[in-house]
Parts: structure tokens; C-alpha cells; sequence
């Protein structure tokens, strides 16, 4: 019998008595890609943690390869073998390429020039087409995400775990990703992968494992999961039909046209757009990356400007609007709730009510000259309340919230602005079912109260379950407009692409 | 000051009234091929208008009103002019416009009633008239400058002198609502109201009670020509052809314009038509753009076909299209009858016929 590379028995991990992982019983075998899935807060990071030192158990034992150890610390795991690629990469982002991959194993006497050789040649050997000279605030998420696993290699890994790393990815970035995760297993490194996306984990992965409430529900090969049997161990109830299972029937009558683009320009990113939205309806844009969809929603809600001359027109209810930042915008009731949560979405230091009503002030400025706690805590509480934000109290801060729970928080934040159109840029993202679910009502109340909603996304069947109408983006215009009940994901495909 | 800083400033840059700007085809107006598959009903010299009693179609052809009871068709009136307007009036009888500058009934209780000024002003360019049951004829002028086949020259000179006017069956009086207006070209009873397309300003209004002028529908991307009842409630509003980045471009381009009118035959000029693709002289308006093996639908056409369905309160419910690789262009009129919806391609002076249950199907489905 093969022996794991890393085994898990009885693993323990409380905080401040409350369990995040319970009992688990966690074999991992060499040379395999192992996924793990689960609703946030199912206990996936603080296992893994618990594996990379991160975090020390509470009680229980890990084993590697046969041998029982207690890592403390990153660095202690790592000289066991363990690495860990978190979902913000720890890279320093200052730094080059190359100053990264051998940060901790600098020389007495160090040459920069030597490192950048080192590092091109370490790069290579992996295929890795990264510059070595690079500074890493520069690079994309795909690379970042390159320099991580490189490192990791680099120290020798014979595990390496990925905290979700694809949530921030692009489609093709996505690809390339897993082309380096396949090459990984082919050097004989072993792979653990927690993702939401349930799809990527019928994809890439041998085994898969299903962490629910901080206990392990299930572990077999991937021959033996679907979609369904996935969910239905995630949330212990079939969510498959609710989420992207069921096709449109019937799809809501357009209301008036609410807001318009004609002809619109910004850079070479968006090349004479054209488009409205209607009230009452969920208008889907799709698009690969680089074909506008997000810049075009962008400078309608005043997040970016179009190009000065000839930059073509915004049209709010038929009069033409030309916002420059996106506060007149969410007075006039255009509000975009943002694909980067983390970084545009909310302050993370500050509470849940706190960043509800900072969202409020935005909208009535000086209208409120004077700020009111019991303002504040009503709206908080409200706003809580109608997207169930699950949190121990309103005072929690946003930093400590769940990636569902955040996600509504940045719509709560848009909602509190009583807008008449909602952008939602990928609104799901890094979200796990269960809220996706929720987020989804949401999105279909909102439509059904009579709001113009647009719902940007790169994942077909999310466009498919909840639009009524479809907008395919290519190079910058859209190229296609589909009905729901004409939509197929061949034909958007092929509209996006071709 | 102010003013022609901003005028000066949208010049140089693009924007506000200078921006060069269309609303594209999509939503309910998304197109389709219905009315290029449309059944042709008959194909006549020169009709102008539809009008409907609820049984009968009657087509201004020429200088005769056509009756078709099914497929055939008899002259129900005969006038000494060019019909270019047609309406049913319910008392009996029809009323007509004649060269423009006349309007005239025919037959029934007010037989003989005739217009030519109205306010001290001839009539020039009468184009569309509706009857109501109250005994008024709502009557649109599309301009006093141009008479009716020179609407071309009256965009391209950027008309603004259309009127809307309203004669008394009973009393033969005669009243001007509204004048000013961008090629008034159509009006429709709705309630107490009158709706009244301007074609040049790409719009539907609304008159009557505190409403003067006050947009149905606006920001169209086409020239709406005439709108008559829907027999489900709501109306049908036709466009005789789409507008163009192009045409908008050269709409604002003054010393181009007057040239282009001055040296160029009016039909080779960058402006819209009723029908396109007669001859390699057509000026070239990037038209006919194949993506994908089809013609995109929002290829800029020189001329178009188009149908709108609207509810009862101006919203757009769905559209009937020939597009820019069709022939069905220059729609002028439709209307329905016992279900079965009539439309006047004047482009290719045809009339075309469809189900309305059919045509809803197809394109709601």
C-alpha cells in the first residue's frame, strides 16, 4: 500500500474553543492532484494551514511520509517538504523576480546580476515565461502566481498547496494555470488545490475531498463525483437545480430603456460600443477577457473615463451623462459593484455597519452634514439583515468576514444607494455555493423589483441561469445579443471568439 | 457666451450635440429577417398609404383609393391628384390628402369638406392624416419648405417645419397645434391624446392635455414615418429607413451638405433612401458588413425596413425587420386588419402580409 505523503489523523484546530476542523482524517497520496471543496467556513484553509504550519493543531497528528512531525512554522514546513501558495500571493511586491525566488537564501555577498542568471535558468527549466528583472507589482495575477509556485519548487516542495488560486484568474490565465499544475505532477509534486469552482475540480483533479462545517464529508476519485453529488456533499441539501441547472423558460418583458451607449471609445480596450439596458430585466454581458465588457460598465458608471474626443455617449433615461468619477453616478442611481471586492470593494479594517453606511454617505453627501451612529447601526442592520450577511454581530470587520459574506457586503454597500442600475462585475467570484445561491435571488428579486441589472460575467452557465438577455463582447463592442431562451453556450462561445 | 463656448467646445471634441452618436439596434428592436420573409400581398405603381374600416384594407395607389376585400381589389375613390395621405372616417367615407397641399373627403356625410391652409398657412407637404371617431382629422405637414417628395431635401436642409393640425369634420374649421416640428410625418389618436412622429428628431410626442410636445418614444435609431392602432391594444409605428454615423456626420458637416446638395443628383447623395442597391453609384456608406457569413444587422444601411410593435404606453414590445441585405426598405405604413398585419415597403412598392399571432410567435419565442 502506498504510503501518504502527508497524512492528517484526528486533526484538531480550535479558536478560542470554536472548532474549524474537527476529527479529519486526511490522507494525502505522492505524485496526485488533490482537491479540496467545501462552502467557506467548511475548514479547506485551516486544514491546509495546519499542513503548511501556518496555524499549529490543536490536537491530533500529521504524518509526512510515515513520519510524525509538528511544523510551527512556514519555514519548518517548508524544510519538510510543505509550501503553501496563498490566495494573496506573499510576494513582496516591490522586489524583482528574481530577488523573490531567493528571498531568505541571500549570500553574504550577494550579486544581483548572478540572481537574475540563477532565476532565468531556474525559470526556464519550468517553463516559466517570467522575467527575472521584473518587479512584481508589475506582473498580472498569472504570473504572480508563476513566481509563487516557482519559489516553492524552488525550495524544494514536494507539496504544494493552492488557496484558491484561480480566483482571480482570467479564462486563459485559468488554462495556462493548470498547464503548470499538469507539469508539476509530471516532476513528482505532489498537488493540493482548494477551489470553488467546482468544474476546475472535476477538471484537473486525481481525488477530491469534501470538507463541510470543519468535518471531512467525503473523499474519493474524481471518476465517482458530478456536479450534483459535489454540492449536494457541500451543502448537504441538492443545490445543483438552483444554481446553473435549470434553463430560462420565460424571461422578463423589457421595461424602458434605462441606459444607453452609443458608439462609445476608450482606449484601445473599447472600440465603438454600442448597447442599453432596460429596466426590469437582467441584461448578461459575456466576453473574453480583453473584449470591453468591464471597461464599458466602467465608464458608464464613472469608474473610468472614455476617451475625451470622440469618445461617443452615455445616456441615463435618454440624457446623456458623463461622469468623470463615480459619485455623481450613484446620485443619478448608476452604482457598479466591483470584480476586485478586496481591493475596490470594501475598507477591511472597518465594521460591516461601518462600510453599509459609508456606502449611504456616498449617496447623500451633503445631505447628511453630520454623521449618526444610530443612522448608522439602523442602516447597518437593515441592509444585514435583507442579504443575510452572516456575521457574529454588525461590528465585525469586513477583513474577518467569509468571501460570500464580503461579497454581500460590497452589494449591500451598492444597495443602501437605492440605485436604478446595478453593474455587477462578477458577482460571484471566489464565492461558494451557498452564497452564490443567495447572491442569485438577489440578483432575480432586484430584476423582478423593476431595476435595470447588468450581470458581467466570465462563466457561461452563471450568464445563462440568470440573464434574459445576453450581450456577447468581442475587441471591444458587443458583437451578438442573445435571448435566454435562444442562448446556447455554443452559440455565445462561438460569438465571443469567432 | 456660455452657450457658444459649449457649442464650440462639443465641436472640437466630439460631444453633446456634436457627438456622432446612433442608438443601435437591440432589446426589442434586436433584428430580425420577419418582414423580408413577409408574404407579398400586391405590388402597385405608386402606393403611398394604408388605411383599415376593422374588414377592409384600402391602399392609396396613385390617384385612387384601392378597397381589398381579401385578394380583391376594387377603387373606392378616385381623386384628380397624387393621394399622399389615407384615412378612414368613421362617419363614412375617406379622407385624403392630395399632392401634399390638400385634404379632401370623399364620400360619407362630409363628402366634398377641403383644406388647403390652415392658420393662414397652405398646406405643402401633407403626408399622414388620422380619423377619430369624435369627427376630427388629425393631419400631419411634414414641412413648409419641401414639398413631399423632396423629404430628402428637407433632412438634408435640416428642416424643421413640420405641423400638426387638426380639422373639424362638422364645422370645417381648422386649427394649427404645433409647428416647428422635425418632418412631422404621421399622428395617432391615443386616448385624449394625439401622438405625432418627427422623423428628423427620431421621435414620437405626445399633445394634448398639459402635453405639448412631450417624448412617446425618443432616441430612435431610425426615421419613424406613420403609426396606426393595434388591434391588441398598443400600436404599430413604422420607419421608412435607419439612421447612419455616416448621414449623422454629414448632417453636421454644413459646407459638405450644401455642396453635396448643390453639385450631387439627390440620388447618389450620402443621405438616406427608400430602397438601395439599384446602382454601383450609390455613395458606399460601409453598408453590407458580413460577420460571421451574415450580414450584421447593424451594418449601416442607406435603407432599411422596419416595423415597431408598441405597447399602449410607448414602449417598444418587439420589431419586424428587413435588414441590410433585404428588399422590403422604406416602410411607410401599417396596419391591421382582422389580424393580419399589412405593410407598405415602399421601397419596393409592395405591400406585404403576415399574421400577427405568427410574427409575435416568432419573434417572442
Amino acid at each position: 500500500m502506498t504510503v501518504p505523503i502527508v497524512e492528517m489523523r484526528k486533526a484538531t484546530k480550535k479558536y478560542a474553543g470554536v472548532p474549524a476542523i474537527e476529527d479529519i482524517d486526511f490522507a494525502l497520496l505522492p505524485g496526485e492532484i488533490h482537491t479540496l471543496v467545501g462552502e467557506n467556513g467548511a475548514g479547506k484553509s485551516t486544514l491546509t494551514k495546519a499542513m503548511a504550519g501556518v496555524v499549529p493543531l490543536t490536537s491530533g497528528q500529521m504524518l509526512i511520509e510515515g513520519r510524525e512531525v509538528r511544523p510551527e512554522t512556514p519555514v519548518q514546513a517548508l524544510h519538510l517538504g510543505v509550501a503553501m501558495v496563498f490566495q494573496e500571493t506573499s510576494l513582496v511586491p516591490t522586489m524583482t523576480v528574481a530577488q523573490n525566488l531567493f528571498l531568505g537564501q541571500e549570500r553574504f555577498f550577494n550579486r544581483l546580476r548572478s540572481i537574475y542568471i540563477a532565476a532565468q535558468q531556474f525559470l526556464q527549466s519550468l517553463q516559466f515565461d517570467v522575467d527575472p528583472t521584473a518587479t512584481v507589482s508589475l506582473l498580472g495575477a498569472a504570473k504572480k502566481q508563476m513566481v509563487e509556485i516557482a519559489r516553492a519548487v524552488l525550495h524544494k516542495a514536494k507539496v504544494i498547496i493552492f488557496d484558491e488560486p484561480t480566483a482571480s484568474l482570467t479564462p486563459e490565465e485559468k488554462k495556462y494555470f493548470f498547464d503548470l499544475v499538469f507539469n508539476l505532477k509530471a516532476r513528482g509534486v505532489t498537488v493540493i488545490f482548494i477551489s470553488h469552482a467546482l468544474e476546475e475540480a472535476l477538471l484537473v483533479s486525481d481525488r477530491i475531498t469534501v470538507l463541510r462545517d470543519g468535518k471531512l464529508v467525503v473523499t474519493d476519485r474524481k471518476e465517482n463525483f458530478d456536479r450534483a453529488r459535489l454540492v449536494q456533499a457541500m451543502v448537504g441539501r441538492d443545490l445543483s437545480q438552483t444554481l446553473y441547472g435549470q434553463r430560462k423558460t420565460t424571461m422578463r418583458p423589457a421595461g424602458k430603456r434605462v441606459l444607453s451607449v452609443e458608439n462609445l471609445r476608450m482606449a484601445a480596450m473599447v472600440k465603438n460600443n454600442s448597447l442599453s439596458v432596460f429596466a426590469g430585466q437582467i441584461t448578461g454581458v459575456f466576453g473574453l477577457v480583453g473584449s470591453g465588457r468591464t471597461e464599458t460598465f466602467k465608464v458608464a458608471a464613472g469608474v473610468i473615463k472614455r476617451d475625451i474626443m470622440y469618445g461617443g455617449e452615455v445616456l441615463l433615461n435618454d440624457k446623456p451623462v458623463r461622469y468623470l468619477v463615480p459619485a455623481p453616478a450613484v446620485r443619478d442611481g448608476i452604482v457598479y459593484v466591483t470584480e476586485d471586492r478586496k481591493v475596490e470593494g470594501f475598507f477591511e479594517t472597518k465594521s460591516i455597519a461601518d462600510n453599509i453606511y459609508l456606502g449611504f454617505l456616498a449617496k447623500m453627501r451633503s445631505a447628511r452634514k453630520l454623521v449618526s451612529k444610530r443612522e448608522a447601526t439602523e442602516v447597518g442592520e437593515r441592509l444585514i439583515k435583507r442579504l443575510n450577511i452572516r456575521a457574529i454581530s454588525k461590528d465585525v470587520k469586513a477583513i474577518e468576514l467569509s468571501g460570500g459574506n464580503q461579497q454581500k457586503l460590497v452589494i449591500a454597500k451598492s444597495l443602501v444607494q437605492e440605485p436604478e442600475v446595478i453593474i455587477f462585475d462578477e458577482p460571484t467570484r471566489g464565492v461558494d455555493v451557498n452564497a452564490i445561491t443567495e447572491i442569485h435571488q438577489l440578483i432575480n428579486r432586484l430584476a423582478d423589483e423593476g431595476k435595470a441589472v447588468v450581470v458581467i460575467s466570465s462563466y457561461l452557465p452563471e450568464v445563462m441561469a440568470l440573464s434574459d438577455r445576453i450581450l456577447v463582447c468581442r475587441m471591444g463592442k458587443v458583437v451578438e445579443e442573445f435571448s435566454a431562451l435562444e442562448a446556447t453556450e455554443e452559440k455565445i462561445m462561438y460569438a465571443a471568439i469567432h | 457666451m456660455i452657450a457658444a463656448l459649449r457649442t464650440w467646445t462639443d465641436q472640437l471634441l466630439g460631444r453633446g450635440g456634436a457627438a456622432i452618436t446612433v442608438p443601435i439596434f437591440d432589446g426589442a428592436l434586436k433584428p430580425n429577417q420577419i418582414l423580408e420573409q413577409a408574404e407579398t400581398f400586391a405590388e402597385l405603381d405608386s402606393p403611398e398609404d394604408l388605411a383599415t374600416d376593422g374588414t377592409s384594407l384600402f391602399v392609396a395607389d396613385g390617384a385612387s383609393v384601392l378597397r381589398y376585400d381579401g385578394d380583391t381589389a376594387t377603387t373606392a375613390a378616385q381623386v384628380d391628384g397624387r393621394i399622399t395621405g389615407l384615412a378612414i372616417v368613421p362617419s363614412g367615407g375617406v379622407a385624403v390628402a392630395v399632392d401634399g397641399a390638400e385634404v379632401r373627403v370623399v364620400g360619407g356625410p362630409s363628402d366634398g369638406r377641403r383644406w388647403t391652409r390652415v392658420d393662414g398657412k397652405p398646406l405643402n407637404a401633407a403626408n399622414a392624416i388620422c380619423a377619430t371617431a369624435d369627427g376630427r382629422l388629425l393631419v400631419t405637414d411634414g414641412s413648409q419648405t419641401q414639398p413631399y417628395d423632396r423629404w430628402c431635401h428637407d433632412l438634408m436642409s435640416l428642416g424643421r417645419s413640420g405641423r400638426f393640425l387638426e380639422l373639424d369634420l362638422a364645422d370645417g374649421s381648422a386649427r394649427e397645434i404645433a409647428s416647428g416640428l422635425a418632418h412631422a410625418f404621421g399622428a395617432a389618436s391615443v386616448g385624449k391624446d394625439t401622438w405625432v412622429c418627427e422623423s428628423w428628431a427620431h421621435r414620437v410626442v405626445a399633445y394634448g392635455e398639459r402635453k405639448a410636445g412631450l417624448p412617446v418614444v425618443s432616441r430612435l435609431p431610425c426615421y419613424p414615418s406613420r403609426v396606426s392602432p393595434a388591434a391588441q391594444g398598443g400600436y404599430w409605428l413604422t420607419a421608412f429607413t435607419c439612421r447612419t454615423q455616416l448621414v449623422e456626420f454629414v448632417l453636421r458637416q454644413k459646407a459638405y451638405r450644401t455642396r453635396m446638395m448643390r453639385e450631387v443628383d439627390p440620388r447618389y447623395w450620402i443621405a438616406p433612401a427608400l430602397t438601395s442597391g439599384n446602382t454601383f453609384l450609390e455613395p458606399l456608406q460601409g453598408a453590407h458588413l458580413k460577420m460571421r457569413g451574415i450580414h450584421k444587422p447593424w451594418a449601416p444601411p442607406r435603407s432599411y425596413g422596419l416595423v415597431m410593435r408598441l405597447s399602449p404606453d410607448g414602449l417598444i414590445r418587439y420589431s419586424l425587420h428587413s435588414r441590410v441585405d433585404g428588399k422590403n426598405h422604406g416602410v411607410v405604413a401599417a396596419v391591421e386588419c382582422s389580424g393580419t398585419l399589412f405593410v407598405l415597403a415602399k421601397g419596393r412598392r409592395r405591400i406585404l402580409k403576415l399574421a400577427v399571432a405568427d410574427a409575435e410567435r416568432r419573434v417572442l419565442s
